[in-house]
């Protein structure tokens, strides 16, 4: 059963754009990238996922129910917003036992245990923490009723590398342990290193839909060339060939498709120097990128 | 359960300033009473003003000179900051989740949108039935160390009766408009300003009573006092229809917060 299901999920804010006819599945288990740049829509999906928004047209559900008739579907969701605000006159303690008082059953180990892993201290006030530590607050609110579906919406805003590495781990260890995770950001690095598959969203359109693994390793390649004379666009006009670049006697490039074909086109010019790198999956997005826009 | 506690919680110091500010209106009115009663040349000049000045003071045509009569005057007072309170806490108990972002909080729990608005409406409930009591304690205590005539307590109960019908009335108009605005953060403003409409409208009729049929659009002049002062106790018909107008501004903020995209 797919987690999370959007189908030809639409929504407009009157005339402005939101989402467009956005289609997505998650499956249990699996650990999923919706990835886009700022104002791509990825918000508005997942508000209109958890029942925040109204869907224009289109349907979203998790566990196969829609939140909005099924509001108590919820009970299995942990959400982590992209900014953090509670309840300011609150001890960290308090909110987190408030939010656990939803969940009808004891939380109160799971939040000892966050806490510590992410350094948080429980007894400070709310409104006296920094940026950093509200988002631990949200992450801890987030995970201590041991969600089996995880939605965080680009979740390491603010935090410190090394808190960022806990939270990778933190999230590595609920998947490992069951849980779906849907994981929205801009920053690709990180979804590189997490997540099975990829979406990628842009102007409120799902642009592409792959496995981070054919992504990476399968198909691209970043080749650099140095030759000894001048290189010409036309001697690599074929498919497969984007983000060319080339100045004088050096040419680079992203490759997607069969090795052979590329290095016997190599292989025609005099060269002083050749790199075949995996491209990082920023390259591999801006290819995307330019290519639609 | 939980948000009905939290919010009462949250209320809870804007209930005592309230009630503590709605004991020192009703001594810092009741205080003045011997000046109105004494039988001298103040009270003389107070019966001699104009019929229009004296509506513009919400005197009207009561006789200030005895506790039920000054009771009735200082009371129109009293319900009008009994209904700021009210219209500002029924806007409040919804526009604060999205003017302090804590919509995405609660709104991710397993729970409906009508458990939310249910909890909070009870707790908004106790809120105003507090600010209530704790008027009418003061009242029957203050109206008894001053008075020196026939007892009121009756009438005053009556009096606070319908005040808690007032301030229902302006408690759900304040929930369904921040339920039913876009912008909800406005909606307190919004409520005081209908409120403050409808108190300015009130004053136009006592003043021109050919323009009676605007009193439908106040409920400051649903409940006659006169009638009241008069002993003839309050209107079943009336207190029906403003009970239902309380029903339709209570199920239209259900209906409004259910349909409506929230802001985060």
């Amino acid at each position: 059963m797919s987690v999370i299901e959007i189908k030809n999920l639409t929504k407009q804010f009157g005339k402005a754009r939101g989402i467009i006819d956005v289609n997505l599945n998650v499956e249990q288990g699996e650990i999923f990238g919706f990835i886009g740049p700022n104002g791509a829509g990825k918000s508005t999906t997942i508000r209109t996922l958890l029942g925040l928004i109204h869907p224009t047209s289109g349907s979203a559900t998790i566990f196969g129910k829609s939140c909005f008739d099924h509001p108590e579907v919820r009970k299995e969701l942990g959400y982590l917003p992209s900014e953090v605000f509670y309840y300011d006159n609150m001890r960290v303690i308090d909110l987190l036992k408030y939010s656990a008082s939803f969940y009808k059953k004891d939380c109160t180990k799971r939040i000892n245990e966050l806490a510590e892993a992410m350094n948080l201290d429980l007894k400070k006030k709310i409104n006296d923490l920094s940026f950093g530590n509200k988002k631990k607050v949200g992450i801890v609110q987030g995970l201590l009723h041991e969600p089996k579906l995880i939605i965080l919406d680009e979740p390491t805003g603010g935090l410190d590398p090394l808190m960022q590495q806990k939270f990778f781990e933190l999230i590595r260890e609920e998947n490992q342990k069951g849980a779906t995770v849907f994981f929205s950001s801009h920053i690709l690095t990180e979804v590189q290193k997490m997540c099975d598959r990829v979406a990628f969203i842009k102007e409120g359109k799902i642009i592409k839909l792959e496995r981070i693994s054919t992504l990476q390793e399968n198909n691209y390649k970043r080749i650099s060339l140095e030759a000894k004379s001048g290189i010409s666009r036309d001697a690599f006009n074929l498919d497969g060939v984007s983000n060319f670049k080339v100045k004088e006697n050096t040419a680079k490039f992203i490759y997607k498709g069969n090795v052979n074909t590329i290095i016997q086109k190599i292989a025609q010019l005099d060269l002083l120097n050749l790199s075949i790198e995996e491209p990082d999956l920023e390259e591999i997005f801006m290819h995307y990128y330019e290519k639609e826009g | 359960m939980n948000i009905f506690l939290r919010e009462l919680k949250s209320n809870r110091k804007a209930l005592i300033i309230w009630s503590v500010c709605m004991f020192l209106g009703v001594l810092s009115g009741m205080s003045k009473y011997t000046t109105y009663s004494s039988g001298g040349a103040a009270s003389q000049a107070l019966t001699q003003l104009p019929h229009s000045m004296r509506a513009l003071f919400g005197m009207g045509s009561f006789n200030v000179s005895t506790m039920s009569g000054f009771f009735a005057f200082l009371f129109s007072y009293i319900v009008l900051a009994a209904a700021i309170h009210a219209a500002l806490l029924g806007s409040g108990i919804i526009a604060k989740e999205e003017r302090d972002k804590t919509t995405e909080f609660l709104i991710v729990k397993p729970i409906s949108r009508t458990t939310v608005i249910t909890s909070k409406f009870i707790a908004a409930l106790v809120n105003i039935v507090v600010v209530n009591i704790v008027t009418l304690l003061s009242s029957f205590f203050l109206v008894a160390a001053y008075n020196k005539g026939k007892d009121i307590s009756g009438e005053i109960a009556v009096f606070f009766l319908t005040m808690f019908i007032v301030q229902l009335i302006f408690l759900s108009l304040g929930a369904f408009l921040s339920a039913f605005m876009k912008n909800p953060k406005a909606s307190g403003s919004i409520a005081t300003s209908i409120l403050l409409g409808s108190y300015v409208i009130a004053k136009i009729t006592d003043l021109a009573d050919h323009l009676n049929v605007l009193n439908i659009l106040s409920p400051f002049k649903y409940f006659s006092y006169t009638d009241i002062v008069n002993g003839d106790g309050l209107n079943t018909v009336i207190v029906i229809l403003a009970l239902l107008l309380v029903a339709v501004f209570s199920a239209s903020t259900y209906f409004f917060y259910q349909k409506r995209d929230l802001n985060v």
